[in-house]
């Protein structure tokens, strides 16, 4: 168990970003959102595609102006001085911004001198992390000729080299397969535990910040939906327990009754064949629902009863957004 | 392990980046820089005045407008088109701009590399020049106008990165092909690059019209050293027009760098 964080690193203060869009309406993209970052915290910033998080991450990370609102860097202002927080930062884009006219090795060692790295200690530091992410034997190889996974793997290597405060990781797993992610997840939390590094997180793969934040954020539509630790976040769901269930075909007739039933505290649709049903007595339910979907002459395709996951957590937090949108 | 952060030592690396990566490409780079100066020489500097169709003193007007035709181009295309791919295409830039340096940093290394650029290419038409010319110039530098001539160079090389600059962080990627027709092409043959600005007297309209390309200056300056005085614009006003269009595209140039580096 890690000791309890309590310092704040990083303070976002109604933090908001307006775009013009081509017709010459606004869109907002991020609307004054508010939290602070611990120091030593591994938080995951958790929304749907276009929420807003490759945004925020661009704002905290001094690459993007805010339209209005603060960010506070270990008590100094992000407008006011962002070379020290940029100092104090590591960054893994969701796109690849790897150098491609440079070698995997040359990458890492100018990305350190750029942090005041001498060139040796950025060559050795580089080739230790080379060596780490199993790119030794490319790493003088042109990056314009590594794979989508080689290439990730760089950028996360790259985003480490000067030892950041603060790692922004944004979708960094990605297309990477399940034995490097656990590589990542390995440096990651190595640097979080020995450096006390705090890790900002978005990504797609709930099991992630399900094993490893102390703290999760839901985002949507430029809000936080929810914020604290995921047994926190658990009770924002109606129930503990819950029914995914698999049709081949879903209308809005059957949800209609699935809500009436007793015992069911509320029901999300998934997607046009699967909804979620969250119950307080999982068999009576059950056994209601196999003779409803039965009686209405549906196929059932799969059924699956489950403790609430971050994952359901997350369908239950932005699902109502989404189809409203 | 790490040492007190330094803007100039960071600016430093920066330059190097960008010098290790075209260095990679010299070849290319030299094909690219030399082709053009190299086709106009032959044809209007050696051929044509060979053949009786030109008069024989028309390479000494043409050898300076040569010098800055390559000078400008060059810087020109080295800052534009590494920008247009860095901002919009490659988003290479953004591990410089995470870098923890003011953005400025940023733009004045890839400006530094365009202004060395700029340089060789203005070296690599000296030889072709003698090479294809050399019978027919005639050229006289003294100490002071030596000392001149460098500062014009080391100042229209300072336009060209500004103007490289400020049109790389317009122009999008697609638009880069269209560019040589649609920027470069008027940009050197409304430049004066084969005669003397003053010889538009004629076209009133193309003399004037004409004041609003930077080459013009460059060349009557150019023109003015190494001709020696002759029918140029004063050198005076020569160096003026540089230094006008060098603030002016510099300080547009550096607010689209920041508001692009800030998207």
């Amino acid at each position: 168990m890690k000791e309890k964080k309590i310092e704040a690193i990083l303070e976002v203060k109604n933090l908001k970003k307006v775009y013009m869009k081509n017709d010459g309406e606004p869109h907002v993209a991020v609307n004054g959102i508010s939290f602070e970052l611990m120091k030593g915290e591994i938080f995951s910033f958790l929304g749907p595609n276009g929420a807003g998080k490759s945004t925020t991450i661009n704002m905290l990370t001094a690459q993007l102006t805010p339209t209005d609102g603060e960010i506070v860097f270990q008590g100094q202002s992000l407008k006011d001085n962002p070379i020290f927080a940029k100092s104090k930062v590591g960054v893994v884009a969701q796109h690849n911004n790897l150098d491609r006219g440079l070698t995997a090795r040359e990458n890492l060692i100018y990305h350190g001198q750029y942090f005041g790295m001498s060139e040796g200690d950025a060559a050795k530091k580089a080739d230790e992390l080379l060596a780490s992410f199993g790119l030794t034997d490319w790493g003088n190889d042109y990056v314009k000729s590594f794979s989508g996974g080689m290439a990730q793997r760089l950028k996360i290597a790259r985003a480490i080299m000067h030892q950041p405060e603060i790692l922004f990781l944004d979708e960094p797993t990605t297309g990477l397969d399940p034995a490097y992610r656990e590589i990542l997840w390995q440096h990651v939390l190595k640097l979080n535990k020995e450096y006390n590094t705090t890790v900002f997180l978005t990504t797609h793969y709930m099991e992630e910040p399900e094993r490893f934040s102390d703290r999760v954020a839901i985002y949507n539509k430029g809000a936080i939906k929810a914020l604290g630790t995921v047994e926190e976040l658990r009770k924002k769901v109606p129930s503990q327990t819950i029914i995914t269930i698999v049709l081949d075909a879903l209308n809005e007739d059957v949800v209609k009754e699935v809500k009436s039933l007793a015992d069911v505290k509320d029901v999300s649709v998934k997607d046009e064949k699967t909804f979620v049903v969250y119950v307080d007595n999982s068999q009576k339910v059950i056994n209601e629902l196999l003779a409803l979907i039965d009686k209405k002459g549906l196929a059932l395709e799969s059924i699956n009863l489950s403790a609430t996951t971050l994952d359901d957590i997350f369908i239950h937090l932005t699902t109502n957004d989404i189809k409203n949108d | 392990m790490e040492k007190k952060l330094n803007q100039f030592d960071i600016f430093k690396i920066m330059v190097k980046r960008d010098l290790l990566i075209q260095s990679r490409d010299w070849k290319e780079f030299v094909f690219r820089v030399g082709m053009l100066p190299f086709i106009l020489i032959l044809t209007y500097g050696f051929m044509l005045p060979q053949i009786g169709i030109l008069d024989a003193d028309f390479p000494n007007q043409m050898f300076p407008g040569m010098l800055g035709m390559s000078l400008l181009v060059t810087g020109i295309h080295g800052t534009v088109v590494p920008l247009a791919m860095d901002f919009n295409n490659t988003r290479e830039i953004e591990d410089r701009l995470q870098a923890p340096v003011n953005v400025r940093v940023v733009a004045w290394a890839k400006m530094f590399v365009g202004i060395i650029e700029s340089w060789i290419g203005a070296l690599i038409v000296l030889p072709i020049s003698l090479v294809f010319m050399g019978s027919y110039l005639n050229i006289s530098l003294d100490f002071t106008s030596g000392l001149v001539l460098l500062g014009v160079l080391l100042l229209s090389s300072v336009t060209s990165a500004t103007l490289g600059l400020l049109v790389g962080t317009v122009v999008k990627p697609p638009q880069i092909a269209a560019m040589f027709p649609g920027f470069l092409m008027p940009l050197i043959f409304t430049g004066a690059i084969f005669f003397n600005w003053a010889a538009l007297e004629t076209i009133p309209v193309m003399k004037y019209i004409t004041l609003i390309n930077p080459l013009v200056y460059i060349n009557e300056a150019l023109r003015f050293i190494l001709n020696s005085g002759g029918d140029t614009m004063p050198i005076v006003y020569s160096i003026s027009g540089i230094v006008v269009f060098t603030i002016v595209m510099g300080y547009y140039g550096m607010k689209r760098f920041i508001k692009m580096a800030n998207r």
